[in-house]
């Protein structure tokens, strides 16, 4: 009893020598503004406050001792200082809390680069914002020609960025080569991508000066991110004008598998909305595509992506240059596999490995004659990254690409051209973020062709700084080497690669809603591949003594907040660019390129419809063509090209589901562009040369989808 | 010796008896406070009330649940939208250590469930799709931990009513999702006197309001 007496004395005791201690002062950011609703605690225990409306604190504490002061506010790193409290009754101090690196406003190296994200907070596009962009027709290359540096070039459809070629845009999938990305495709008619961009959470596009992970692209990278692991459990069928798709996805607690299937053919709509080709067999396509992934571990994520198709057309082709008409039959098969598997090694590193197979088949049957192509890559990549310290991350990888390419060509007598290239490479690249106002990136990377017998070292730098709260001033610049193009090196393997110079400049205003960039370049390119005639066929016939260079200014616009429910944005960009290659007999304007190309988007929920409408105007200049009616060379001009097109998505029950109504019109207005002429080789009775104009096969393309999920 | 052995027992009996009595009493008073802040910074003050309780209540939730929900509370208040995301982001950082701490409270799911639509509010036709997803998902799950939690079956009502009717939604069919949820909430006992106890009122709000203006 006495003892418990004894502990009553003693507590009462020491709650009478727990004298209190009053702590007061200020909190305030490293530049002395004061940080009104910050968290002032004497760590682990209850006693503490928030700052007022002018940063200031006080309060009592019952601690004693030797204590950690601590504050925190958000966007700011935590502060934590050892204070005595017992040396005074009342303690004053003033706290400076100091930004962390993970604040969204934080300098991020951009130049050149557009980045769709749905992942990401401050980005240009959203992978919504490509599925429905009515002149894309849901094709992403397509969706990437209302951004500016990108040229129109209707008949071709691949990616032709800033006074290069289509073939010097590279597209990439989680990092690993795509090699044929782009669907075989019949003469002065347009392709498209191979993948749909819903299978995306995001998109990077650069048009010139990235980074060291990309090589053997001499213009323009595209690296699309697959989705990560599926959360719900879902399916949809959709029937179209042009054929039916079907997708599924099943999800488990760490893992998620995809289908999807389609049948595209345009039988049934050429009969309705008349195409300008003579078809014997149209278009039919089938797709598949199969999409796994699995968590292992904490930090382990396995993708694997694969898809199969095949297509088939056969037309009559009015060949102007021989003067016939050739029944031309399309047949190709495609295989792509994809598989990375990214995890964190230990404490500090991360490792992402991908192993990627392309096989792609093509086989045309012209008249009598007929060409087989067989092209098959196999890709290897091991990529390590680590923080240093919190301003210098480290990257290191090596990469290797072992391709084939084989040509049979059975036309008077038969014919067989193959290669086989393995391009062994490596780069590293530091960031270093001195500041978070100002941030640089410098790598190199190694190159090494066993066919070309060629090794390549080029650097690579970037640098951004912060002008304001919103707006950077980034500045890159780097060299790049490219492999010729399979179509020449099938005959002349003794080319070296083509090479190019970027220097890039941006300013950029970027908020959540709002986008302003300006973006200044200069292109420099060597190595050209050139030859002394037309239709060169003997290795003698090609040199790498071609050239050019191409200087510009793109200006893109984007703004989601002026006008209720609306989003639209405005691309434009002006070029000078000159080469001298491929059979070219003097420096001039490439056939692809013209002077001013202009983008607007608009897209509006119209909420009394429920319906979704986006339009898109697009206007490039003249391009320039080769007449030989003509003196001089690349002496005519195009007229400039327009197009206006819409597309309508109406939301829905049907059957009590979830189903969307989708309409796109491709050049509503009706324009008749003219992308150029195709000449005769030969003069007629008249001694000209007989030309005809290259044109869309559609006046306008009308496509009806109808969507259910199930 | 036995008698030292029992004042030991009793002082760490006290001792603890009191640190609880101080965390209840912590806790009472914040909740208190929460549900009658109007303003940010009333709610930013409740917010670091809790989370300096839970830096020393490291192995209890409910500090970190409550921090969360008032930076969601705030991020409703908040006008800009870059701000917006900050605050939900903050939510979201207390709403994962919580997470940690307990991973199988339906209370913590439904959270999750009430933080997303605050996400795709900011930018809803880029951001809609994929919010909506994951907030489903979350109330599933809230709802396999606890099929009787009344503040799910009230968020469903909640956002049908707000959906536009071609997507399932409106008042027509949002009235008997807050009539189920009312019942839900006529039966719900909170585990203790600080566990997660709102929405009740709000329910009941709604539920007057879509009676008053549907036609009879």
């Amino acid at each position: 009893m006495r003892s418990i007496f004894t502990i009553f004395v003693f507590i009462l005791l020491s709650a009478s020598t727990f004298a209190q201690v009053r702590l007061s002062g200020k909190v305030t950011d490293s530049k002395n503004n004061p940080l009104p609703g910050a968290n002032v605690f004497i760590q682990n225990s209850y006693d503490g406050t928030t700052t007022d409306s002018i940063g200031n604190f006080s309060f009592k504490t019952d601690q004693k001792g030797i204590q950690n002061l601590s504050a925190s506010f958000i966007g700011y790193k935590p502060f934590l200082r050892k204070l005595d409290l017992d040396s005074a009754k009342t303690i004053s101090a003033i706290i400076i809390l100091q930004e962390s690196e993970d604040q969204i406003d934080e300098v991020v190296i951009n130049a050149g680069a557009f980045e769709a994200s749905d992942v990401k907070k401050a980005v240009v596009l959203r992978v919504f914002d490509i599925a429905t962009t009515p002149s894309a027709q849901g094709d992403i290359f397509g969706a990437l020609g209302t951004l500016p540096g990108v040229q129109k070039v209707g008949e071709d459809g691949r990616v032709f960025v800033r006074g290069g070629e289509g073939y010097e845009t590279k597209s990439f999938m989680d990092g690993m080569l795509v090699a044929t990305p782009y669907s075989s495709k019949m003469p002065d008619m347009p392709t498209r991508g191979r993948f749909s961009p819903l299978l995306f959470s995001g998109t990077l596009f650069s048009t010139g000066a990235y980074s060291a992970e990309y090589g053997q692209a001499l213009s323009s990278i595209v690296d699309m991110k697959t989705n990560s692991i599926e959360t719900e459990d879902k399916s949809s069928i959709s029937i179209m004008t042009v054929g039916l798709m079907g997708s599924t996805t099943k999800c488990w607690e760490k893992s998620s598998l995809s289908l999807n299937g389609d049948i595209v053919t345009s039988g049934l709509s050429n009969k309705i909305n008349k195409q300008q080709v003579d078809w014997i067999k149209s278009p039919l396509g089938i797709d598949g595509t199969v999409m796994y992934r699995q968590k292992t571990g904490k930090t382990g994520m396995y993708k694997l992506f694969g898809t199969f198709n095949n297509s088939t057309s056969e037309m009559f082709y009015p060949n102007t240059q021989l003067g016939t008409i050739q029944d031309i039959a399309l047949n190709s098969s495609n295989v792509y596999l994809n598989n990375t598997f990214n995890r964190q090694l230990g404490e500090n590193w991360m490792v992402k490995s991908g192993l990627a197979f392309n096989y792609d088949h093509q086989n045309i049957d012209l008249d009598k004659d007929q060409v087989a192509t067989n092209q098959k890559m196999i890709q290897a990549k091991l990529l390590f990254s680590r923080f240093l310290n919190e301003q210098t991350e480290l990257k290191l990888g090596a990469d290797w690409v072992n391709f084939s390419y084989e040509q049979k060509i059975r036309m008077d007598g038969n014919y067989r051209l193959p290669f086989t290239n393995n391009e062994l490479s490596g780069f590293a690249e530091m960031e270093y973020k001195l500041s978070k106002k100002f941030a640089t990136r410098l790598g190199f990377r190694a190159e090494n062709s066993s066919l070309l017998n060629e090794t390549t070292i080029v650097p690579r730098f970037s640098g951004a700084y912060k002008t304001g709260d919103h707006s950077q001033i980034s500045l890159a610049c780097g060299e790049f080497y490219q492999n010729p193009e399979n179509d020449y090196l099938k005959f002349a393997p003794q080319l070296k690669p083509e090479k190019a110079s970027h220097a890039v400049m941006t300013w950029q205003y970027l908020t959540e809603l709002k986008t302003f960039r300006v973006e200044g370049y200069l292109k420099k390119y060597n190595n050209l591949v050139k030859y002394t005639q037309p239709l060169a066929t003997n290795p003698l016939d090609f040199n790498n003594q071609g050239s050019g260079h191409a200087e510009g200014v793109d200006i893109f616009w984007r703004d989601k907040e002026t006008f209720k429910l609306t989003d639209y944005w405005i691309s434009y960009s002006w070029i000078n660019a000159r080469r001298n290659y491929k059979d070219y007999t003097m420096s001039a304007i490439p056939t692809f390129v013209s002077e001013h190309n202009l983008s607007v988007v608009y897209k509006r929920f119209l909420p009394a419809i429920n319906t979704y409408a986006s339009l898109t105007y697009s206007f490039a200049s003249s391009r320039p063509y080769h007449d030989p009616n003509l003196s001089g060379f690349m002496n005519a001009k195009t007229q400039s090209y327009n197009d206006i097109s819409l597309s309508l998505t109406y939301l829905m029950q049907m059957f009590g589901k979830q189903s969307v109504l989708h309409l796109m019109v491709n050049n509503l207005a009706g324009f008749d562009n003219v992308y150029g002429y195709n000449f005769s080789n030969t003069r007629n009775t008249a001694g000209k040369y007989e030309s005809t104009p290259i044109k869309s096969p559609f006046v306008r393309q009308i496509i009806l989808l109808v969507s259910i999920m199930l | 010796m036995k008698k030292s052995i029992f004042t030991l027992v009793l002082v760490l009996l006290f001792s603890v008896g009191f640190a609880n009595d101080t965390y209840q009493k912590a806790m009472s008073q914040s909740i208190e406070k929460l549900f009658q802040a109007k303003t940010i910074p009333e709610y930013v003050e409740v917010a670091n009330q809790f989370e300096r309780i839970s830096q020393i209540e490291k192995t209890e939730w409910l500090p970190l649940y409550y921090a969360s929900f008032a930076y969601i509370m705030i991020s409703f208040q908040e006008a800009e939208n870059a701000k917006k995301d900050q605050y939900l982001d903050q939510a979201q950082k207390y709403l994962d250590q919580a997470m940690a701490i307990e991973p199988n409270e339906s209370e913590l799911y439904m959270l999750q469930g009430f933080l997303y639509p605050s996400r795709f509010n900011i930018d809803p036709m880029a951001r809609g799709m994929l919010y909506m997803g994951k907030m489903n998902e979350s109330l599933e799950k809230a709802l396999a931990l606890n099929p009787d939690n009344p503040r799910v079956y009230y968020l469903r009502a909640t956002m049908t009513y707000h959906m536009p009717e071609t997507y399932g939604g409106g008042a027509a069919k949002a009235l008997p999702l807050f009539q189920t949820a009312a019942e839900k909430f006529q039966i719900f006992k909170p585990k203790t006197e600080i566990s997660p106890n709102w929405g009740k009122e709000m329910n009941e709000a709604e539920l007057k309001k879509i009676q008053e203006t549907m036609p009879k």
